[in-house]
């Protein structure tokens, strides 16, 4: 849990032991008894009584003291109601599928679809006024939304290996409901019944502002009814009379909402709000002091997520029209390498020594705009798995053309040839331009991202793992048109892969990365053949074709 | 096709159960059903006017032909006669529908569009003291019940500042321009308050959505291409991430017509909200239960509204070419 997540959490938790507290001790809290006439009616505030009394003459301060124990009332039973039925039903449904499963959802379909306070409201005049109609319409409506929750975390939970083996071996429901089901999806109860309640108390003070609460109670919703009912906002009567209640109730449904809020982060991780990445991409750090004059200059490169060095003064150069390949196993820190060569660091992670040059232009400090200027125009970036590196709601020919445009300014007609011809040049058919992402294979959507890193003429291609997820014809399809590029345009090239075997075809030279330090340099046949470290070795064995482990075999 | 098939049979069946809940009620509530129907005092009736009364109504049939008989009834507009005004409830309720439309429809649209702008920026710039201070203020006024936003905003803007009349929608004696200019400020007060009231599920939507596609590889390629922040924003990131959010809109506008309930009752709007509670102060059974049914189609009508909007927005629902060689079908992303 974050501190601001304890704080909120701790604000929330506060708030409402005050609340319970307050409602506990209502009747030796209060100066007066709520229901009876103890002052003039419609007095302003006084010494005797602190906020004025309303239109009877009853006194508001205590008022406002005991409708807590009806707001808390109401809306815990109701939650507990709701969260009783809704958690029953959710899982009953998750855990038997088929027939049951569907009605059920039905239903609750249904019942999410019904105007929420006009439902309750229509339900609670036939009923009758009081506390139980306002606890049963609530429930009544509230325990929908959890069951479809809860049905949810079922069905994902019986999907999983324990289960199925159990299941598999014939166990009953009476045994694994219980044991096994009801513990693992018990945690997320919790901050259900927290936002239930906020609702709760919620619908509770709209019903009694309709005059469907228990009028015989003071409650905060029934005060600011009668304050409605004798049109106390017309006069200054408003500040003791309509502001107290409605705070009270703002008060306590803010902390349910916070409490509730930071329950659900807890049990649910992937709620938590990453930091955002730092404003200027790259940090302050030493600037690059390097003489070579390639296209792509990393010198003694560390990079850090929080403690962890993830990259340990690496250094590579790409010459233009030279390929290299930056090899290593995932985690060896080799896309961070990718991501620094465009200052496009993920989120929590620092350049902490080193730095990248590009076209003899220094990243470390480089300006936000600088960057911006450079990206896409002298260094393109060719990212992993194009499915999800291209927004999946605009077309292909828009994410081309806005790209074209980034860095000149060109006509309409101008760009539209430019895309046209970028997509002549990856091999895909003009046609394809109009079409989206989802319309499209996996090769072509690499072929896409490529054409995308062509569209700004730069002089530094990085290709993050470029053949990732991509069948085997595929891969060496797109290896020949990097490779090709390379040759025709010019482009320094770094490419990025796990897969040895695969990049030795194209490379040049090979780097090999390990643990974030680069084990082996050299040229790709030297690495392939005499390759002296283990894991340049083990990289070669992962060959998907038959062959025997480099090293053993001199060609 | 038939995932749209399947949504229109979801709506049918919910007009369904709430006419069928507009059958039950009178029927399972306590007393005599006939007080329900009749509406009048039935204590002060006879026993001879009572069965007079359940023959005019049909109540002394079996109950299968009560249910037959209320839903040819229905189908045909007739939802019986209002109580108080004697009028037919349909008339009542025509009378009353195109206030709310303008006020509920006013105020989603202005929640729906500074709610997401809202929370978009916030997810741009989450974790900043900014995004903190601007989520907090969010979650307190999504914590305020909306009928006291707007007692609060009586006070204050219509009696201590009187800046806007603070009742009903048109000048009693207003003519030509002027009654125009009226009614316009005579909405602004509950309009303010309904998008008020709303604007905190849209912004934590927005805000939720919006984190989550920042996090996107699409975006980080959006920069990687060298464009301009405000682009990488707004057309990356805001425009995915308002998708599910517009997805919520139809849920919305269930919410704020609940909020238009209390919220035209405290501005004596003359909308359907007020009419909800006049019917409820006056006991007007038949009337109450002709808003409710008129208040779940309008919400039917605009979940189908969304679901045919919905390809319009996301290409990814749309009937698309597939790739080459494939046959012809529909890509359906969402379940």
């Amino acid at each position: 849990m974050t501190r601001r997540s304890r704080r909120l959490a701790g604000l929330g938790l506060g708030l409402l032991s005050a609340l319970l507290l307050v409602a506990l001790t209502a009747p030796w809290l209060a100066p007066y008894d709520p229901t009876v006439r103890v002052g003039v009616p419609f007095a302003r505030p006084s010494a005797a009584h602190l906020l004025g009394t309303d239109d009877v003459g009853k006194d508001l301060l205590s008022g406002l003291i005991h409708g807590a124990r009806v707001s808390l009332l109401v809306g815990v039973v109701a939650a507990l109601s709701a969260t009783v039925l809704g958690s029953g039903v959710g899982i009953v449904a998750g855990y038997a599928r088929g027939v049951v499963d569907t009605v059920a959802m039905r239903l609750v379909d249904v019942v999410l679809s019904l105007p929420v306070l006009p439902l309750t409201i229509v339900v609670g005049v036939f009923a009758g006024p009081g506390l139980r109609t306002q606890i049963f319409v609530i429930a009544g409506v509230l325990w929908a939304g959890m069951a479809r929750e809860l049905r949810a975390q079922v069905l994902s939970l019986r999907e999983r290996d324990h289960l199925q083996a159990l299941l598999a071996m014939g166990a009953r429901p009476w045994h694994v409901l219980p044991r096994h089901v009801l513990p693992a999806v018990a945690p997320l109860i919790g901050p259900q019944f927290v936002l239930a309640t906020k609702t709760a108390i919620l619908l509770e003070a709209s019903l009694a502002f309709l005059g469907l609460g228990d009028l015989t109670r003071a409650s905060w919703g029934t005060m600011l009814s009668l304050a409605h009912a004798r049109s106390a906002f017309l006069t200054d009567a408003w500040l003791w009379w309509v502001l107290p209640p409605g705070l009270a109730i703002a008060t306590t449904v803010l902390a349910f909402g916070l409490l509730g809020h930071v329950l659900e982060e807890r049990t649910r991780p992937g709620l938590r709000d990453r930091p955002a990445a730092p404003r200027r991409d790259v940090p302050v750090s030493a600037p690059v002091v390097d003489t070579v004059d390639a296209a792509l200059v990393i010198s003694q490169l560390s990079v850090r997520y929080g403690d962890v060095l993830v990259v340990d003064g690496v250094s590579l150069t790409v010459a233009a029209g030279e390929l290299v390949g930056l090899v290593g196993e995932s985690g060896s820190g080799k896309s961070t390498i990718a991501g620094a060569a465009l200052a496009l660091l993920p989120a929590g992670a620092t350049v902490s020594g080193g730095g990248v040059r590009v076209c003899g232009q220094d990243l470390t400090n480089a300006s936000p705009a600088a960057l911006r200027a450079l990206r896409g125009n002298r260094v393109a970036l060719i990212p992993q798995e194009a499915n999800s590196a291209l927004n999946p709601v605009l077309t292909v020919g828009f994410q081309l053309a806005e790209t074209v445009r980034a860095h000149r300014p060109v006509g309409r007609a101008a760009v539209r040839a430019r895309a046209l011809e970028l997509l002549g040049q990856v091999g895909l058919d003009p046609d394809r331009v109009g079409d989206y992402p989802h319309q499209l294979s996996g090769g072509m959507r690499q072929r896409v991202v490529i054409a995308m890193a062509l569209a700004g003429d730069p002089e530094v291609l990085v290709a993050d793992e470029p053949t990732s997820g991509l069948d085997v014809l595929v891969q060496a399809d797109v290896l020949d048109l990097l490779d090709g590029l390379r040759t025709r345009l010019g482009l320094a090239m770094l490419v990025v892969s796990h897969d040895l075997p695969v990049i030795e075809r194209v490379a040049d030279r090979i780097a090999v990365l390990q643990a974030g330090r680069l084990v082996e340099v050299g040229d790709t046949a030297t690495i392939t053949t005499v390759a002296a470290h283990p894991c340049t070795q083990a990289l070669l064995a992962s060959a998907p074709r038959l062959r025997l482990p480099a090293g053993q075999v001199r060609r | 096709m038939s995932r749209t098939c399947g949504r229109i049979g979801q709506y049918v069946l919910v007009l369904w159960v709430a006419g069928t809940l507009n059958f039950a009620l009178p029927r399972l509530a306590p007393g005599d059903p006939v007080a329900y129907v009749y509406g009048g005092d039935a204590q002060a009736l006879s026993e001879r006017q009572l069965a007079a009364l359940r023959e005019t109504f049909g109540l002394d049939r079996s109950l299968a032909e009560q249910y037959a008989g209320f839903w040819t009834g229905l189908l045909r507009g007739d939802l019986g006669t209002s109580v108080q005004d004697s009028r037919p409830v349909v008339d009542v309720l025509a009378e009353r529908l195109p206030w709310t439309v303008a006020l509920v429809g006013t105020a989603t649209a202005l929640a729906f569009v500074l709610g997401s702008l809202l929370g978009a920026w916030a997810a741009w710039r989450r974790g900043s003291k900014r995004d903190a201070a601007v989520t907090s203020a969010v979650l307190a006024v999504d914590a305020m019940p909306g009928f006291w936003i707007a007692m609060v905003a009586v006070a204050v803007f219509a009696v201590q500042l009187g800046w806007f009349p603070s009742y009903g929608a048109v000048a009693l004696d207003g003519q030509g321009l002027g009654a125009a200019g009226e009614v316009v400020s005579r909405m602004v007060l509950p309009v303010a308050t309904l998008a008020l009231a709303g604007i905190g599920g849209f912004f934590l939507l927005a805000r939720a959505a919006m984190v989550g596609v920042l996090d996107e590889p699409f975006v980080r390629l959006a920069r990687a291409k060298g464009l301009r922040e405000s682009r990488v924003a707004v057309v990356h990131g805001l425009r995915t991430a308002l998708l599910p959010v517009f997805t919520n809109l139809a849920l919305a506008i269930g919410a704020l017509l609940s909020g238009a309930v209390v919220v035209e009752t405290v501005f004596a709007y003359p909308g359907l909200g007020s009419l909800i509670f006049e019917a409820v102060t006056v006991r007007d059974y038949p009337l109450l239960q002709g808003a409710f049914l008129l208040v779940t189609v309008g919400i039917v009508g605009a979940n189908l509204l969304a679901d045919l909007a919905y390809p319009l927005l996301d290409p990814r629902l749309r009937r698309v070419r597939a790739p080459r060689g494939t046959q012809l079908r529909q890509v359906v992303v969402r379940g």
